[in-house]
Formats: structure tokens, sequence, C-alpha cells
């Protein structure tokens, strides 16, 4: 086969020492790049450049580079994920891209996301908003058997759905308040959905809607960036379920009555 | 209790009620006015039943102020926290298929806009020039004067074509994301409900416009 | 001195074995466990179950992983499935078959009892798994649904379309994050084991770098249980992570704990071929296009012409030619080598290195819309990597490095040779022998994690005398100065090599002589290199930024040391085992192409022990496998 035309970039590079301290556009040039490359694989070899040179290579989050793992993720001009839909940063490839053009690279911005460095930020946020309550109560062992729950396969498809976010947090890079409504969301419709997850809804809303705006992510403006930018394409329904799983948990929770036995 | 109230999707339910609230009112306000287009004494004497059952007007202006003050100071507040939440902005704006809606992007100025044109709209109006006559023998305040006078000011007509246009994206960002804070939202319903409030926005706005074009361009003093 | 290893399996009958040990075992009392301290590393399937599970049982739990948060561990990339011998379809399953097709499908090098286990154990995850609330795949009745998958002639494995892996892990994720929020679980992110602390001969506690300071940390235990996953990344381009590393395991392999089987690795049939120089990783695409998908090569050597160009009787359907009772579903081991010979004897698809996956067949029988319902998701990953449509033209495949069923060796308890350390899943050499079948790698590491560690780790307590420890004793501190002597010594060379150009080079000695395919010359040969290669690494390594820091560069240099000796020892070891074997081929012994097993000498697990230095050669030590259920026999797919 003949050789494929290589591209020559112009990155503007966002590169910030650590959370203290106040970052910078650097300029660097990515020169012959294979238009079969990842975007990330490009800037391996930006990286080993800089290395050779002497400089700090640019630090970026990755691990699995199929897309699945949700670790990269930061802003090609302006997109999370780089202009692709439905694509994480790791599976863009550089033929999306033309020869001569600038591309600008920014961490996700958000709050609740402090930049470790570069194009790095800290995440956890999310972990604590699954710790308030993104689980079902099941100890191991003792769990009937699996057949013996039927679920629809529409809702286990609609499930299915939700429960397929990775956690990327580009909802939140790209959303203008920042908000965490749409992986939020994504966790309570995924339990809701499915009969396991009915005994312990209400709590589960109530506490992860709460962890949600304890983290300081904003409010939801049903911009539908978030959705847009998801590389998994998870649907504002999710959203709007969460609304409404939050509504009738907050009138229809019961009181807890002090426990105890008498023995 | 407090705690949905205080929490965002909370806030998001009193606004979209709220804003519910105004859907409504602006619905039957456009409608009612239509009659400008009928005559001035079946606008007169519109307004005049309006404005007669005291309870029910004092009863409709407190629930529409009520609403008014929730909706901008939940407004305000999320704002507020929307915008700690994005405490750094991004370089680059987005473009392409991952840019957001344009009408949902500024709801906050549309609605302060907004805001200014309701206080203007009243003093304006309910508080402006009084002239009286008389229909069917009763008595009463002669509004359709003052508005063919006020529809006759260029400025006034410019200003009020603008807000309305604001009010046809607010509108329809409104109605269509209430579905969305209200948690009514399903898959098969996305597409249609984003057109349902386009539908109800550009009825209320093409009504709206229809009469201080009306008054302008047809209608003489 | 060569020692025979104790496996420690009990006696009795292969289907009682589990039943009995669980009873003899000792127990913890509820007011003891929380007194006692278990170490998880690593929060794969293996790690995160095996941390929420004893979490849930009331001992102190210390998770530690690479990654910003547990959810990103490498399991969450699996995409076919996961077998259970439910025989939900009634089609002739059973716990009894899917443990004889395991010890078969491993070529008859995997210890007879854990497997059993295993098998008993797969139906239990599937419950768990559902109880958990992962979605998966239903049938319009409202029950599970299930696939044949890699070769298996019933219908045993569940999935989650393509992200089987993804929703395994959230469920035994987010069991960990709620005993998280009970306070029995203590989570240590963006931390990477560099060093096991043993005490008195027994493993009490890891050496830390905190990958967001930079800055050592010692953590004390009663048990230490590693789940750091496999090695596949010694070959640099593999379907493993990025992260992927053997360091976890090495560094309890350099405190004396043996590693077993270390050639034993899977090269995976079907995934997207190397495009150029700049590559980083590979990308697998799910064995189940196989059902499907029919593989061919063009039957002119050395032909250039496009696929679509060459007609029917031109092609060269080797898979069905050569196996002609399993077809494209041939095991991996087998359909691997198949594709190797093909391109070696020069018909690759248009002389890459690559050979063709084809669905026309399949679309003109059931339609695009059904192709697309079944791998809509995998044809669109193929078309964003390689920018072609496999509706429209086949799919270019070929092998790579995917899975290592080599490990750390562990008795019948899952406990190393070091009491007190347990090793979990893929970081295990127990379950696959010298080759694994599909969908068995999310079975076993949630059956070790949810139900063999929570039994074995409290008996090993309740029969230990486990003395006070802190990290303030000797013993942490001579760890974290030699941890610390090492991460100054690769700070300081600023050498003239990247760390990439060093792994890359590793990986190319690897995948040539230690891959696919073995000889006596090319693994003697790569010995040499590997040494000349260590000696490279530690002079001249360039190793850019501050240890105490955020510092990627810093971490792959670290790993790459590990894989460097790592590589040393597959070879010796794939040079030591005179046999073929599953994944293991040996040119030299071989009948028409096809792997020709030694049981009477080779019928063992060979475990290497560290021998304190890098320089001198480790030993090897023997555990002879008994096959008391399954009679040895030529593994025949033909």
């Amino acid at each position: 086969m003949e050789a494929k035309k290589t591209l020559n970039l112009t990155l503007k590079v966002w590169r910030q020492k650590n959370a203290q301290t106040e970052g910078a556009f650097e300029t660097y040039e990515a020169k012959d790049v294979s238009p079969d490359a990842s975007f990330l694989e490009m800037l391996d070899s930006v990286n080993e450049i800089l290395i050779k040179k002497g400089e700090l290579p640019i630090v970026f989050d990755h691990d699995c580079r199929e897309g699945i793992c949700g670790s990269c993720g930061f802003m090609i001009n302006g997109n999370a994920h780089g202009p692709q839909k439905s694509t994480t940063v790791c599976q863009l490839h550089m033929r999306q891209f033309e020869d001569g053009q600038e591309l600008v690279l920014e961490p996700w911005r958000a709050s609740a996301f402090p930049v470790i460095k570069d194009l790095m930020c800290d995440r956890s946020a999310f972990d604590r908003i699954i710790k308030a309550g993104g689980y079902i109560s099941v100890n191991t062992g003792g769990a009937r058997d699996a057949n013996s729950i039927p679920i629809s396969k529409v809702n286990a498809d609609e499930a299915f759905l939700s429960a397929t976010c990775i956690a990327c947090g580009a909802c939140v890079a790209s959303c203008k308040n920042a908000s965490a409504a749409l992986f939020t969301g994504a966790k309570i419709s995924h339990l809701a959905l499915l009969p396991q997850g009915q005994v312990e809804k209400d709590e589960r809303a109530l506490n992860m809607v709460s962890q949600m705006d304890a983290e300081g992510f904003g409010a939801c403006t049903t911009t539908g960036a978030c959705s847009a930018a998801c590389p998994k394409e998870i649907s504002l329904t999710n959203i709007a379920k969460m609304n409404r799983e939050y509504l009738r948990a907050s009138f229809a929770q019961k009181e807890e009555v002090a426990g105890g036995d008498l023995a | 209790m407090l705690e949905f109230l205080k929490s965002t999707v909370g806030r998001k339910y009193l606004m979209g009620l709220t804003g519910l609230v105004w859907m409504g009112f602006v619905l039957t306000h456009m409608a009612g006015n239509m009659l400008i287009l009928v005559s001035a004494k079946a606008y007169n004497q519109y307004g005049h039943a309006i404005v007669s059952n005291k309870i029910l007007l004092y009863g409709a202006e407190a629930v529409l102020l009520l609403a008014l003050i929730t909706h901008v100071y939940c407004a305000i507040t999320l704002t507020l926290k929307n915008r700690r939440g994005r405490d750094s902005r991004y370089a680059v704006t987005p473009n392409g298929e991952k840019a957001p809606s344009r009408a949902s992007q500024f709801m906050g100025i549309q609605g302060s806009l907004i805001l200014a044109f309701i206080i203007l709209h009243l003093i304006t109006f309910k508080y402006g020039n009084y002239y009286e006559t008389t229909v069917d023998g009763v008595v009463m305040r002669d509004l359709h004067r003052v508005i063919i006078e006020v529809f006759h000011i260029p400025v006034y007509v410019i200003w009020y074509v603008v807000c309305l246009i604001l009010l046809l994206f607010h509108l329809s960002h409104g109605a269509h994301s209430v579905f969305q804070s209200f948690g009514i939202l399903e898959r098969k319903m996305q597409k249609g409900l984003k057109k349902i409030a386009w539908v109800y926005a550009v009825i209320v706005v093409a009504g709206f416009l229809s009469q201080p074009l009306y008054v302008f361009l047809i209608h003489k003093k | 001195m060569s020692i025979i290893l104790d496996s420690k399996v009990p006696n009795g009958p292969v289907e009682t074995k589990w039943q009995n040990q669980k009873f003899n075992m000792k127990l913890v009392s509820p007011a003891n466990k929380r007194k006692h301290t278990v170490i998880v590393v690593g929060t794969g399937l293996a790690g995160a179950s095996a941390a929420a599970t004893m979490g849930e049982l009331g001992y102190k739990v210390k998770a530690f992983c690479v990654h910003e948060s547990p959810r990103r561990a490498h399991s969450v990339a699996a995409q076919g499935g996961i077998n259970a011998a439910k025989n939900y379809q009634n089609d002739g399953d059973s716990i009894y078959r899917l443990f004889y097709d395991t010890v078969k499908g491993g070529d008859f090098r995997a210890r007879e009892a854990n497997v059993y286990r295993l098998a008993e154990a797969s139906v239990n995850i599937i419950d768990q798994a559902v109880a958990q609330g992962v979605p998966l795949a239903r049938e319009y009745g409202g029950l599970l649904s299930n696939r044949s998958f890699g070769g298996a002639q019933v219908s045993r494995t569940f999935y989650a379309r393509g992200q089987t892996g993804q929703q395994l892990l959230l469920g035994a994720y987010s069991a960990m994050m709620r005993q998280v929020d009970l306070g029995t679980v203590e989570l240590h992110a963006r931390r990477e084991m560099l060093d096991l602390v043993v005490v008195d001969g027994k493993a009490r506690g890891i050496v830390v770098r905190n990958l967001k300071t930079g800055e050592l940390e010692s953590h004390e235990a009663d048990v230490v249980v590693v789940a750091s996953g496999g090695y596949s990344n010694v070959f640099y381009l593999s379907t493993n992570a990025m992260a992927c590393a053997v360091t976890a395991t090495w560094k309890a392999h350099k405190r004396g704990s043996y590693f077993a089987n270390p050639c034993y690795t899977q090269i995976h049939p079907t995934c997207i071929p190397v495009h150029g120089e700049n590559q980083s990783k590979l990308t697998l695409m799910s064995e189940s296009l196989r059902n499907d998908g029919r593989v061919w090569v063009s039957a002119k050597k050395d032909d250039l012409r496009a696929p679509q160009d060459i007609p029917e009787n031109e092609r060269d359907y080797y898979l069905e030619r050569v196996y002609p009772s399993f077809g494209n579903l041939a095991p991996r081991d087998i359909a691997s080598r198949q594709a190797k010979y093909r391109i070696d004897e020069g018909f690759g698809a248009q002389g890459e290195k690559a050979v063709y996956l084809d669905f026309k067949d399949s679309i003109a029988r059931m339609g695009e819309a059904k192709i697309s319902e079944r791998y809509g998701n995998l044809f669109q990953m193929y078309d964003k990597i390689t920018g072609e449509n496999p509706y429209k033209m086949p799919m270019r495949i070929y092998p790579a490095p995917h899975y290592t069923m080599g490990g750390l060796w562990v008795d019948y308890n899952l406990m190393s040779t070091i009491p007190g350390l347990f090793v979990a899943g893929e970081a295990n050499f127990s379950d696959h022998g010298a080759n694994r079948l599909g969908a068995s790698a999310l079975m076993q590491g949630l059956a070790d994690g949810y139900f063999v560690l929570p039994y074995t780790v409290g008996d090993y307590i309740a029969n230990t005398k486990l003395g006070a420890v802190k990290t303030t004793d000797d013993a942490f501190k001579n760890s974290e100065n030699e941890v610390n002597k090492e991460v100054q010594k690769m700070m300081t060379i600023k050498g003239s090599r990247t760390v990439d150009s060093l792994h890359k080079e590793l990986g190319h000695i690897m995948w040539e002589n230690c891959g696919m395919s073995r000889s006596k010359q090319g693994l003697t040969e790569s010995i040499d290199k590997i040494k000349k290669l260590r000696e490279t690494f530690w002079n001249d390594v360039r190793v850019p930024g501050e240890a105490k820091d955020v510092n990627p560069e810093l971490e792959k240099a670290g790993r790459v040391a590990d894989f460097i000796e790592l590589g040393e020892l597959m070879c010796r070891d794939a040079l030591t085992r005179e046999e073929s074997c599953g994944g293991h081929y040996r040119e030299e012994h071989q009948i028409d192409g096809e792997a020709k097993r030694d049981d009477e000498n080779f019928a063992h697990v060979a475990a290497w022990e560290w021998s304190g230095s890098a320089d001198k050669a480790q030993t090897r030590h023997k555990e002879e496998l008994k096959f008391d259920n399954v009679k040895l026999a030529t593994r025949s797919y033909k």
C-alpha cells in the first residue's frame, strides 16, 4: 500500500506544574504525524522529543487506550475529547485533523476537578459520589439464583446504557456550569431501573445528589453539552430520571425508627 | 424538605414550577391582548373585566409576583453556584457537533433583560397614562388608547420586539427543560418535546409581536 | 537444590475437596476480624472483589491501585463475557464439563483441584453479579442470555454487550465503595507497590510510591493480597493497558515468592494489526467475532491485490481447511499460530502482517441489521481505529499478546511461597495451565476474590501467630531505603535512551523469540540480548523531571526495569520447557505444526526462585501435576 500523507500540527498545550501554581500555554510542533496514529500516540511522539531535548514531557492521564477505562480526557479546541462524537481522546485518530491545523489542549476545568499537572486532573469527586450510594447493599454469598429475578429486556437494556458511563468527566468539563448531573443521573438511573435497586432507591437518590452538590459541581441547565460530549452517548433522560427519583425520595422517604431488639 | 429546597435539583424544580406559572400567564395574556385586533371596545372591556374582581386580581398578582421572585432568586443562587463550579474558563469555546444549544447558554442574560422588560412594561401600561372611556354606559380605563400611543413610538416598538425575541429563546428553552427538571423526559419523547416547546414559544411570541406591529404599521392614531 | 512444592490440595474426590476444605478451615471470630488488617494491591476484578468481601466480613482492609480511581483497573477492558456452568440453556453443561473443558483447554498444565473449584464458584459469581445490579444481557422473557464463546460447544457465556468486564468491575467496585462508605475499606488510589515487606518470614506490609507526590509510604498488615494483573506488556505492544506491569508481583518475587510458568503467555488471534513505529498498544476485537466471521488469506503467495479483488476460489479459509470440526472457532493459541504460519509463508494481507476476517457471507445470510445488532460496537471501534468499514470490506486482524497464564506460584489456598502473601487473579498462575479459554479470566478473578480468598485468608490468620509490627520497624525502613535508592539511581543516570525506546527494544526481542513460536537458538540469543539491554538500561536511561513529583516517566522506568528482568526469566523458562503446550510452542517439539506435549517429563509446574541478584540465574523448582479425573490426551480440534 502507498504511504499515507503525514500531518504537521501546531499544539498549544496547557502546562501547569501543580494545583498551587498558575498554568500557561506553551507551543509545540508535532511533525510527520501518521494519520493512523491515535491522538495520544501523537502526544507520545512529542514527549519523546521533549525528553531528548531535556524538557519535561506533557503529563496526561491515560491507560487502556481502548476508550473504556475513562482515564484519558482533555479539551481539544474547546471540545471535550476532541471533535469526533462518541469518542474518547485515546480513540481519536489523527485522520480527523488536517495538515497545518493549530490545536489548543486544555485540561478539564472545574472546581471539583482540580488540575494535578498539565492536562491531568483529580476526578476523585466521582468516587465520592458513588461511595455515597451508587451501589446495591448486598454482601457476597447468599445471593439467590440469577434467573429468579426476571428483568424485562427493555429495562435491562436501558439500565445497561446508563451503566456504560466510564466516569471520564467529559460531561462536567463540557458543561458551562461544571455540573455532574449526567454522571450522577446515570448511576441513579441504572440502579433505579432494576428490581434489585428498588429497596434503597430513595436513600440512594438523596445521598448521591447531596454529595454531588457538596463536591461543588454546578446545577443542570439542560444545555445538552454533557450528552453531546459523552463518549458513551449517555442520554439526558438520565438527568430527568435523577430529578424524578430525587423528588419522589424527598417526599416519600419514611423516617427511620430507632432499632434495637429486646434481647 | 429543607434539604430538597436547598439542593440544586430542588431549586430546578422550583424554577420549573414558577416558570410554568409564568408560561401559563404569558399565554393567556397574549390571547387576551389579541382583542386589540378586534376593536377598542372589546379590548377595553376585557381589561376592565380583569381589574373588576379585586380578590382575583390581587390573588393572581400575588402568585405571579411570588413566582417571579422565586424564579429570579433560584436563578441567581444557582448561577452563583454554577460560577463557583467552573472557576476558570477555557481559552477556546466548543464548536461543531459538541456545541450546546445557543438558547441554553444565555438564559441568565435573557432572563435579566426580560426582568427589566417586565418592570418597564408595568410602568408603561399598568401604571402609565390614565385615560377614561365609557363603553355601554360603564366608565372604564381607555387602555386601548395607551397601547396605540405607545406602539407608535418607534424606539419602544424596537425594544419590545427585541425583548420578545429574547422571550422566544427563553420560553423555548424553559418549556423544554421543564420536562427535564421535572423528570418527565423519556427517550422517545426527547425530540417531540423540543418541538412542542418551540411551537408553544412561537405561538406566544408571534401573538405578542402581532400587536405592536399591527398598531405601528396598520392602525392609524 | 530443587525442592518439591506442596500444593496443599486437600484429599478426597475432586467434587468435594473445596467443601471439605471450607469445613476444615479455622474461623476468625467477628470481634477479632476487625483487629486484623489485610492489604489488597490492585482493584481489578480480583482485588476489588477481595477487598469488598473481606470488608464485609469485618477485616480492616486497605486497598491500593495505581489508577486515579479503582474503577479504571484493566479488567474494565474485557469484552466478551464470563463463563458459568449454569446450564440455563439445557445444552448439557455442568460444573464437571466446565472443569473438563478448562483443564483440556489449558493443555493439561493446570492443577485439577483449583480448576474444579473455579468451575464450582462460576455459578455463584453470576448470582452475585446480578444481585449487585450488573446489567447482563437478557432475553425477552426476562431471563439471562448466553452465547457460545471461544470454541466451547455449549452456550455458557454471560455477557453485557461488548463490555462485560466493565460491568462486572463496576459491580465489584461499587461493592468495595460501599465498604469504603461503611469504613471497613480504606482506599489508597494513585499508589504503586514498590516492595513487599517480609518480617520473620511472613508478608507484613508493602512500600508504595504516592504517584501524586512521589513520596514513599509504608503500610503494615497481617496479610498482603497481590492482585495486580498480568505481564503481557513485557512485549511492549499488547492489548494490556499502559500501566499494566509486573512490578508488584516481581517485587514480591524478589522477596521470595516463586514465579511459576512465566513462559505461558496467550496471544489473542483477533487484534487490530500494527500501523506503525509509534503505535503504543494493540486493540483487541472480541473473539465473539469469529462466531460469524470467516478467517482467510489469499491462496497465492505475495498477493498484493485488495481483498475485494481476490475471487472466492483463490481464497484460503485456512482454519476451516485445517480444523474442519472447529473451523473458525479453534482455540486462541491454535488460531494465532495458524495466522503466524500463513504470514511467515508470505500469504499476509496485501503483503502486510495481517489476515482477513470476513463477514461477507454472514451479512449475505442474515442481513446487515443482524450483524450490526451483534457486533455493531465492535465494527464501529474498528472503523474508528482503522478508517475502514468492515461491513464493506473484510477486517484485517493479527495476533497480539493478551493474557499471561504464568504468575506467582500459589498453593490451593492461593498463598504464595511467602506465608501471608496471597495472590489472586491474573497475577497468580493457578487455573489456566498453558492456555486460557475465552471468558475464563473474569471468572477466575471474581472466583478468587469473592469466594476463595475470604475463606483462606481467614484460615491463615486463625492459624498463625502474628506479632505486632509498625511501619517504623527496621524491616520497613530498610525496604523504603532500598526503594529510594533504586528510584534515585534511575533519576541520576541521565543517559540518552528514553524509557519507551528501551521498552520497545525489549518488546521486539520478546515478540520475535518468546512469542507465538520459540526455538532453542532464539531463546538462548535472547537471554544474552536481554542481559545487554539491562546493562544499557542501568547505564543509559533518561528519566526527566523529579522523583518527588508526578512523574510518569519514572513510573514507566521502574516498570520497564522489572520487565527486563522478567523477560530474561521467561526466555529461560521457555528454554527449559522442552515441549510444546498451549501458548508455549517450541519449534523443536511439534507434529505437523501442532504442539507436541511431553507428559512424561513436563507434566509439572515450573516455579522459579529468585537468586538474590539479577546477574545470577534463578533456581527452578517443580510441582508435579496429577490428573486423576481428566485423562491426559492429545488436544485435538481437527
